[in-house]
């Protein structure tokens, strides 16, 4: 695949804590305003690659590339233009307000010195308004319903106007109706906006779903990469949970259930 | 739980009572005193040094206002404001609602070096005139080993920082008590008096000395006010969000280390000021340190002064040492703070 038409670019990327292989020898080329996810059982190392890919670990091996601008040769601010990142657990500071929160997606851009520009609050102001958060946007973050909190640290990642967001298990905690819906706002920003969006998710049939691209992680090791339906359906799937996996279609879509085996 | 940020007019109305608290706290400590002088007389020679009209003081009322109390109270002002913002800073840079300016060792330092002043070097009743110095050289050391032990390496945390001050105080203060025990009872008794903090010997001298210092220091501090708002997420999403959290750390702890040794070399340790202003101000006017930060320059300066109008005054002829008011005011203070409060891990 030609630097054209790649936007990430995992190079034998390692990964090492202690004496620990994290993530061994990754390679990925994602295209630009494509949504690919990373899935793979507890330990896999999904969240240690996903935080690579965002530039905020030191890689033992290899390099990443986004838009064509090597992560590990970018200070902070220079990298906070480029990519974007959703932690699983994010933190928000008690009494901080919905627009002060959002607003800190624009730091790397106006600095810490300055205030935000014109254009800078025009943006925030258009991500409240995309994301149905211009009426919290006075109220503290922390006094926002899950499903709300979610759409706002989501919103904050938005504001940074990056080409890529990375998104570490977005939707671990939240009810099926805003599981739902915060992926259907995300598959909004790829298809209209050419987002590329890089996630782990837990859940595999919302992976399928709403997926261009899944890849499976186990030990380390990327087991398989490709469509999402062809991941999905794959024996290999069952062997890395090491669970007995069916999948159903309905309305043309996968839906993965757990197979129970009751022993008599 | 505050379900709103708090309004533009709200932390404009708290900044300009802060402000009248301030105005307040100045003229009371130049009018409060044994020798009573009015305000008006006192107003009356500030501006005939101006060339406007003529002083009614007598000449040693005006040196009784001018060379004792107004160099008290500036270095009073001082005082406050470093120790206000340092403890904001502090607390905004390592998240820790508990932190203080004394958290990297700084008390532990300044008072071995002072102990060492004063013990092994000073003689007579009073002490030493180079105490500052080795009691900032002190603070400046416990510091710096702080920063090395805690800060060096790919793993260091915040938390390692703040356990790495925690081990240096306990050593230098385990050196700083066997000190003490090797020496006489008037030595010792010096020792405490110093380690309760006084402005009882401030001068023009002592202003002029850590003027730079607290200028220097609380200007980096209000500068990082944005780049704490940052931090505030955690140290991983403010990378992810464009803040080099290591130099904003490195900068701000430095700064405010060096401010906070500079004060307790000259007026001692003087507790809870750096706890709980910037407390209460967050309860006033919410959490962003954009707004903390500035307000509690303003109100550490008031709180100290107003402090020491009390120190002085309460027991007159004798002094309070005022590291015992400002513990009496702020602990029923810092008590009633964290009940109010519902502080989450951080």
């Amino acid at each position: 695949m030609g630097d054209d038409v790649t936007m990430v670019n995992l190079s034998h990327v390692g990964l090492r804590a202690g004496a620990t292989t994290l993530v061994r020898d990754v390679s990925l080329e994602v295209a630009p305003a494509t949504w690919c996810t990373i899935i793979g059982p507890n330990g896999a190392g999904k969240t240690s690659l996903v935080s690579a890919l965002a530039g905020l670990r030191t890689l033992s091996s290899g390099h990443v590339t986004i838009d064509g601008q090597r992560l590990d040769r970018l200070n902070e601010r220079a990298r906070a233009r480029v990519v974007a990142y959703v932690a699983q657990h994010p933190e928000i500071p008690p009494g901080m307000s919905v627009h002060e929160y959002v607003s800190l997606g624009r730091i790397a851009f106006h600095g810490v010195m300055r205030p935000p520009s014109a254009a800078d609050r025009a943006i925030v102001d258009g991500v409240l308004e995309r994301l149905e958060l211009a009426n919290f946007r006075h109220r503290a973050g922390t006094s926002l319903s899950g499903g709300e909190r979610q759409r706002m640290v989501l919103a904050r990642a938005l504001a940074q106007s990056t080409k890529v967001l990375v998104l570490d298990e977005p939707i671990s905690g939240l009810d099926v109706r805003h599981q739902m819906d915060l992926l259907e706002l995300l598959k909004k920003e790829v298809s209209e906006c050419g987002l590329t969006v890089i996630a782990t998710l837990h859940d595999l049939t919302l992976a399928s779903l709403f997926t261009d691209r899944l890849v499976l992680l186990d030990h380390g090791d990327v087991v398989l990469d490709g469509a999402a339906h062809d991941v999905i359906q794959s024996a290999e799937m069952q062997r890395s949970y090491g669970v007995a996996l069916r999948v159903v279609s309905i309305e043309g879509g996968d839906v993965v259930v757990p197979v129970r085996h009751v022993h008599p | 739980m505050r379900m709103t940020a708090p309004s533009t007019s709200r932390v404009v109305i708290v900044g300009l009572a802060t402000v009248a608290l301030l105005g307040l706290a100045v003229i009371l400590g130049l009018v409060v005193g044994p020798t009573p002088i009015a305000t008006g007389r006192i107003v009356g020679d500030a501006v005939s040094h101006l060339g406007w009209g003529h002083s009614t003081l007598t000449s040693l009322q005006s040196t009784i206002v001018w060379q004792l109390r107004a160099p008290r109270m500036v270095l009073g002002l001082l005082a406050g404001s470093m120790l206000a913002v340092a403890g904001g800073t502090y607390q905004g840079v390592f998240r820790n609602p508990l932190a203080d300016p004394y958290l990297l060792g700084v008390a532990a330092g300044a008072g071995l070096g002072a102990t060492l002043a004063i013990v092994n070097v000073g003689v007579g009743a009073s002490v030493p005139v180079w105490t500052p110095w080795l009691a900032f050289a002190g603070a400046m050391v416990a510091v710096g080993a702080t920063w090395f032990i805690g800060a060096r390496g790919l793993n260091s945390t915040p938390a390692t920082l703040v356990l790495a001050g925690v081990a240096v105080s306990a050593l230098f203060t385990s050196a700083q008590t066997f000190l003490q025990q090797q020496s006489s009872t008037q030595s010792i008794a010096r020792v405490y008096i110093w380690l309760l903090g006084s402005l009882a010997s401030a001068n023009w001298g002592s202003v002029q000395i850590v003027v730079p210092y607290v200028a220097v220091c609380v200007v980096v501090c209000l500068f990082a006010a944005r780049a704490l708002d940052v931090m505030s997420v955690g140290d991983e999403e403010a990378r992810s969000l464009g803040l080099s959290v290591r130099s904003v750390r490195l900068l701000v702890v430095g700064a405010s280390s060096l401010g906070t040794a500079a004060i307790v070399s000259v007026v001692g340790l003087i507790g809870f000021v750096g706890i709980i202003v910037p407390h209460i101000v967050r309860l006033l006017v919410g959490t962003s340190y954009r707004r903390i930060l500035p307000i509690s320059v303003v109100f550490g300066a008031a709180f100290l002064v107003l402090c020491d109008t009390v120190a002085r005054t309460v027991m007159a002829p004798s002094e309070l040492p005022l590291g015992v008011v400002t513990a009496v005011v702020g602990a029923p203070v810092f008590v009633v703070i964290l009940s109010l409060r519902r502080w989450g891990t951080t």
